[in-house]
């Protein structure tokens, strides 16, 4: 059995269903990220496992105890909040013992775990420091190690790197991994970011509308999105009509016109083959650069297909040159439509 | 941050001039040597305030409204700070109208208030009683605390309280611990201003206090509706350096900025 469940979970705010029969399993020691839009109820499943939202219906099950009633004292969870939710008035060190001092441990043994979760996040010279003295970044970590310290069985991180700028949040993506590794805990992180859920987890849970449409590896969802949805919101990607040939295999349309099948095609799958060659020829309307990768869009008659190519030093293709489009068929992906409202 | 131009400069310098002004002109004048409320021209004279110190009376009413203000103010935020919580956190049948209860004696003039007050007093027939003269003043100095707790209470991160429970603290922990430090600018400055509004109230006083129980501010107005001398220049500049020597000392000791705008 995994080590948390959630049993047809479900939240209701009065005539609203914020969480509909949600089930999930997490084994200890994986890293899951619940993804989705704002407003899909992501937030509020991971309130309801840390005990600040009651439950409407359905169960959670912690290490085989059912926890689905129980206050969020008694859990022992490990929540790290978007604010970060330091106490202002504390040091960092105070910050961090609060959990030990409330579990009455003994103060040779709280400055010992203190101390070792402060070398943990990297933050023993900061350990006398107030919350206001402290960057952005090094809050996240006092707020992270004030989590891991009363070792928690379960971490749950709410939008943690929401409020960091680009470079930091990158950084803090790959130390929060490190220090998941390392402790070995089993974590549940909220996001909005595709490409923090895909980064560091281990398995990505999609949620629209309050439901999961999608549970994968990030890979896996990745190459393999189930819904339009899906394939918008987890990275780009070119959205066509299609139909299946004699052999059943699908393949794009190319009159324009309703197919049968919604495909998807990730930009970064398509080859710019000479003009006149490849299935599909197309004129290029705007480009982008990218740093490492060149974004394209390419005026064709069957609509407007994003390509991204790899910066390889060479100059370029220009605004209005022509061009043909080409792609292994077995990278086409039939979508299912989408059962909710996005 | 940007510099004030000239003209607002100016503007600030007129606003302060116009506040301090008449403080500066009552601490002069009760050194006046003259026996009438004159600016000390021919010299100094500390005849005023040995006059004050003199007056048994006035020693009294000051030790009354002293008494007064620290336990009314203090029964006050008792009063207003789990109001506060309670009208800021919960949906309750009866919130708008407990909000509105506690502000109303506000909007009521203290002059109705008394007068209201001192026939209520007559019929429980315990006019001129120190305990009901407190609980006058609490009524109308609690709603200052009440703003001010509630102002902090919204202010205040509710995830930090999520964030203490889920590491184990119980309600009275996570009060006495979280909540309460992190309010504390608002309940402490609630607290000074229903101090201050406690220790200079005349209007109602007047009405529901007796000789034995008059406040200072009472016994002031009283004196001054009989005889205009320089006394009353020395005892209000007595109570100005009383209050400045406060502030200093709660600035030197704790910070006023830390009490008062919550710099941690």
């Amino acid at each position: 059995m995994a080590f948390l469940q959630l049993q047809a979970l479900c939240k209701r705010y009065g005539p609203i269903d914020a969480v509909v029969a949600t089930d999930l399993s997490v084994e200890q020691g994986e890293f899951v990220s619940l993804l989705g839009p704002s407003g899909c109820g992501k937030t509020t499943t991971l309130q309801m496992i840390a005990g600040f939202v009651d439950v409407s219906a359905g169960r959670i099950l912690l290490d085989g105890r059912d926890i689905t009633h129980a206050k969020p004292a008694s859990r022992g969870l490990g929540v790290v909040f978007q604010s970060y939710a330091l106490f202002p008035h504390m040091t960092v060190r105070d910050n961090v013992a609060f959990g030990l001092k409330m579990r009455k441990v003994s103060a040779a043994d709280i400055e010992r775990r203190v101390s070792r979760v402060l070398e943990l996040v990297r933050l023993t010279p900061h350990a006398e420091r107030y919350p206001r003295e402290l960057s952005g970044g090094q809050r996240q970590r006092v707020a992270l190690a004030r989590a891991l310290v009363i070792e928690p069985p379960v971490l749950l991180l709410d939008e943690p790197l929401s409020n960091l700028d680009a470079n930091l949040r990158e950084e803090m993506q790959f130390e929060i991994r490190r220090i998941q590794r390392e402790v070995g805990i089993t974590t549940l992180m909220v996001t909005h970011d595709q490409a923090e859920a895909l980064s560091i987890s281990d398995r990505v849970v999609v949620m629209q509308a309050g439901r999961i449409t999608q549970i994968d590896e990030p890979y896996h969802l990745y190459e393999h999105p189930r819904t339009r949805f899906i394939s918008g919101f987890v990275g780009k990607a070119n959205l066509l009509r299609g139909d299946r040939d004699a052999s059943g295999a699908a393949q794009v349309r190319h009159q324009p016109g309703d197919g049968e099948l919604v495909l998807s095609l990730r930009p970064e799958k398509i080859d710019l083959v000479p003009a006149g060659t490849g299935r599909l020829q197309g004129r290029v309307v705007m480009r982008y650069f990218l740093g490492s990768q060149w974004l394209y869009r390419i005026e064709t008659p069957i609509g407007e297909i994003t390509v991204v190519r790899r910066n390889d030093g060479d100059a370029p293709m220009n605004e209005g040159f022509a061009v043909g489009l080409d792609w292994p068929s077995d990278l086409l992906r039939v979508l299912s439509v989408d059962e909710v409202p996005a | 941050m940007s510099k004030n131009g000239p003209l607002a400069l100016s503007f600030h310098a007129l606003v302060v001039v116009f506040m301090l002004a008449p403080l500066v002109v009552v601490c002069l004048v009760a050194f006046t040597p003259e026996n009438t409320l004159s600016l000390p021209w021919h010299g100094f004279s500390l005849r005023w305030f040995r006059a004050v110190f003199e007056r048994a009376d006035f020693i009294q009413s000051f030790y009354n409204s002293l008494i007064l203000a620290v336990v009314a103010a203090t029964l006050a935020t008792l009063i207003a700070v789990p109001a506060a919580l309670a009208i800021t956190r919960y949906r309750f049948p009866g919130r708008d109208f407990l909000n509105g209860l506690f502000l109303s004696p506000i909007i009521i003039p203290h002059l109705v208030l008394g007068v209201a007050m001192l026939r209520l007093f007559a019929l429980m027939g315990v006019n001129g009683s120190f305990v009901w003269l407190m609980f006058a003043h609490v009524v109308v100095i609690t709603p200052y605390v009440l703003r001010l707790v509630i102002a902090a209470s919204i202010g205040m991160d509710r995830s930090a309280e999520q964030a203490a429970e889920s590491l184990g603290a119980s309600r009275f922990t996570l009060f006495r611990l979280i909540t309460l430090p992190m309010i504390l600018p608002g309940v402490a400055g609630g607290w000074l201003l229903a101090f201050i509004n406690s220790f200079d109230e005349v209007t109602l006083s007047i009405f529901v206090t007796s000789p034995s129980t008059q406040t200072l501010p009472v016994r002031m107005y009283v004196y001054a509706t009989e005889s205009i001398d320089p006394m009353m220049a020395a005892v209000s500049a007595l109570v100005i350096a009383l209050t400045a020597a406060t502030m200093i000392i709660l600035d030197r000791v704790y910070g006023l900025d830390r009490v008062l705008v919550g710099r941690h």
